[in-house]
């Protein structure tokens, strides 16, 4: 346990509003100016933007709270208490796995840092196709420079890790450009332990900044409650229906605790819907709400991943020093945004569990590449979906209990692309001294040269399932577009039916980003609550 | 067990079911209480032998405890999963324990507790290139419950040079 100072427990023991789970029972009846659905990075811009205009707010998070006390770099205590279905959520056909956050922060909590603008490339593309004619870059940039400027995005200056440095020395061999990527860090002691909750609150998350400073504006929290649905009438929202779950601190040892849980309604003014990806669609589908055009929950996108596992002479460690360092976007950059399918490359850390239930296969062949950890290096490639008659994403559905699950075809134009993707990597690794390189598939080896490498991959079937394949960004299903018919939230995020419904998360793209999209999210959401304070209480804020 | 779930399973499940000439009901679930039940503790136990062959203590002793601390880390990971997850997983487990299931979904002819880990892995390997997608999706399930699982605990770090984290 961090003995650091904890922000988060000292605001509870200043007095912060925090409801559900171990911090106590909900009231049945809620009322207040604006209930926010989620804790992420759209949901803690609003609010605090909406808290500062002097709008009384709820925050409604399904996840837990927990914070730098909590954090011990330990997978097993971080993916079942801060990710979306203990970091095993899944496609329906089970053929992604998807790592997303579900705690205070939301995602933020346990995301690598990487920060981005939104591509001029992406945005050029939402104008053209989805009457987005206000998200340019000249008008975006003042909220993305405010959202810099609160969070301390900056560039990261610290050499990176030897993680990191061999994508920067691999590319260069090959004439590759690669660039430092910034991150919203402050003071960071470079643990390399951002995925599993910064226990050194560096990490300038929703966690340790918005929400804190809402709390301290007199907003309400609300954990481990669960926004069931909406009650609707005359296209407004009447109301939120939630449900409050027992604390999970009273599990015991493997004893099964049945979880108690207590039905809430909370009545607003206005209802901000930044639940995250998935989730908020799901909301809505829950909620019956009005889809005339069979938009909602479709065009959800996930940049798929494809990964080259490789080793070195040298140690690696890629689980020591900060995550994500270096990029390239030369594949990105070098053929047009609606073309065959462009790539970024990034370096992800590893850690026990998601390295040994990656690495692929059994017996001798799997115990060479466990054992070969501290000298491992996995490149991964974010597909950039969304831009092609032949990538349009996947779509949300409702399981029979009411929970939400993506139905993601992947599509031969996808996996082609990750064909290419694998290629490119492989090459990287092996110009930057790799012994051997594996890309992550059923089907393949550990190559070790360049020729049997790249002869290998042209000739494997690249099918889902048999390509390993995963997602830390989930974005879309309710789009924003320039008309009824192509998207469920206006221009200024109103949902387009309803109309006291804003949402303001990562739903909201119409396509992937094509980056790491927490920047995304920010910036444009920032925007989009300033404009709400303005609507709902005729004063100007902005972030601190 | 849900029979209306378990037809969920697809058409596949359907005809093992048919093939075993039985009723979902008689299926025994693969959890119990959120934790492995016995049959389940059958498969994974086996598995576990399989996957993690070369990596499990060699010392006879030790294996055996290495493998019941698995099946305790796997209880642990099973009861963070969501219902729906845990449903899935306990009727996947049911079939595969399941002697029809065995034969048809794992290609195993042999009762999991008597089977050599040559067959084993060589079913495995089996479900792993199929193009069944019940298959691939349960050697999946099986693969990465079994490998996270195993290295979830600080015991199981040694083995990949892993120093744990920093301690501050």
């Amino acid at each position: 346990m961090s003995q650091l100072k904890d922000p988060i427990r000292e605001g509870l023991a200043r007095g912060w509003k925090v409801m559900g789970g171990p911090r106590g029972p909900v009231p049945e009846r809620i009322t207040c100016d604006v209930a926010i659905i989620g804790s992420g990075a759209g949901a803690g811009i609003t609010a605090e933007l909406l808290a500062k205009a002097g709008l009384q707010v709820v925050i409604i998070e399904e996840g837990p709270l927990k914070s730098s006390s909590d954090f011990n770099q330990k997978e097993s205590e971080a993916y079942p208490s801060l990710y979306q279905e203990s970091a095993a959520r899944k496609t329906e056909d089970k053929a992604i796995n998807i790592l997303q956050g579900r705690c205070v922060g939301g995602s933020t909590t346990v995301n690598w840092t990487s920060s981005f603008r939104t591509p001029a490339s992406t945005l050029k593309f939402w104008q053209d196709k989805f009457g987005l004619s206000g998200y340019n870059v000249e008008a975006l940039a003042p909220y993305f420079a405010q959202a810099e400027q609160r969070l301390n995005i900056t560039p990261w200056l610290v050499p990176p890790n030897e993680n990191n440095d061999l994508l920067r020395r691999g590319a260069a061999k090959l004439g590759i450009p690669a660039s430092a990527i910034s991150r919203n860090v402050k003071g960071c002691w470079n643990l390399g332990s951002c995925g599993l909750g910064c226990p050194t609150n560096a990490k300038q998350s929703m966690l340790v900044t918005t929400i804190p400073a809402a709390l301290d504006l007199g907003a309400q929290l609300l954990v481990e409650t669960h926004a069931e649905s909406f009650e609707l009438a005359n296209g407004k929202v009447t109301a939120l229906l939630c449900r409050s779950r027992q604390s999970s601190e009273e599990k015991t040892g493997l004893a099964q605790v049945e979880h108690g849980q207590s039905a809430i309604k909370i009545v607003a003014k206005h209802y901000v819907l930044a639940g995250g990806a998935i989730n908020s669609p799901a909301v809505l589908l829950r909620s019956g709400a009005p889809d005339p055009h069979g938009v909602l929950g479709a065009r959800t996108f996930l940049h798929p991943v494809v990964m080259s596992s490789s080793v070195f002479e040298q140690r690696v460690e890629a689980w020591n020093g900060a995550p994500q360092t270096i990029y390239s976007d030369h594949f990105l950059d070098t053929q047009a945004v609606d073309g065959p399918i462009g790539y970024k490359l990034e370096a992800p850390p590893l850690h026990p569990v998601i390295f040994a239930s990656t690495v692929p296969g059994f017996g001798q062949g799997q115990h060479d590449l466990l054992k070969s950890f501290p000298h491992n290096h996995t490149l991964l490639a974010l597909l950039r979906d969304g831009f092609h008659d032949e990538s349009r994403g996947g779509q949300v559905k409702l399981r029979g209990d009411s929970s939400a699950v993506l139905d993601y075809p992947l599509t031969p134009y996808v996996m082609e692309g990750g064909r290419k993707a694998l290629l490119s990597m492989m090459e990287i690794q092996f110009a930057a001294g790799a012994k051997q390189v594996l890309p992550l598939h059923e089907m393949a080896q550990p190559y070790t040269s360049w020729a049997q490498a790249r002869d290998a991959v042209n000739a494997l079937p690249m099918k889902p399932m048999l390509t390993r394949v995963v997602s830390a960004h989930v974005m879309g299903g309710c789009g924003l577009a320039g008309t009824e018919r192509q998207g469920v939230a206006r221009p200024d995020g109103v949902h387009w039916q309803l109309e006291n419904l804003s949402i303001h998360d990562g739903s909201l793209f119409p396509t992937s980003i094509g980056a790491n999209p927490q920047l995304s999210i920010y910036g444009a959401v920032n925007r989009l609550a300033q404009g709400l304070a303005k609507k709902l209480t005729g004063r100007d804020v902005t972030l601190a | 067990m849900q029979r209306r779930t378990l037809l969920k399973l697809g058409a596949a499940s359907a005809a093992v079911l048919i093939v075993a000439g039985g009723a979902a009901a008689l299926l025994q679930p693969g959890l119990k209480g959120g934790v492995l039940s016995d049959s389940g503790r059958e498969v994974f136990f086996a598995v576990g032998r399989a996957v993690l062959d070369k990596t499990l203590p060699a010392n006879e002793g030790a294996r055996q405890v290495a493998l019941q601390g698995l099946l305790t880390r796997v209880d642990i990971l099973v009861q963070s999963l969501p219902h729906h997850a845990q449903a899935e997983l306990s009727q996947l487990l049911a079939l595969l324990a399941s002697t029809a299931g065995r034969r048809t979904l794992v290609g195993l002819s042999q009762p999991w507790p008597e089977a050599s880990i040559f067959d084993i892995q060589h079913a495995l390997q089996d479900m792993r290139l199929s193009s069944l997608a019940l298959r691939q999706q349960a050697y999946a399930a099986l693969h990465d419950i079994t490998a996270g699982a195993y290295f979830s605990d600080p015991s199981s770090w040694p083995l990949l040079g892993y120093p744990g984290p920093l301690k501050i």
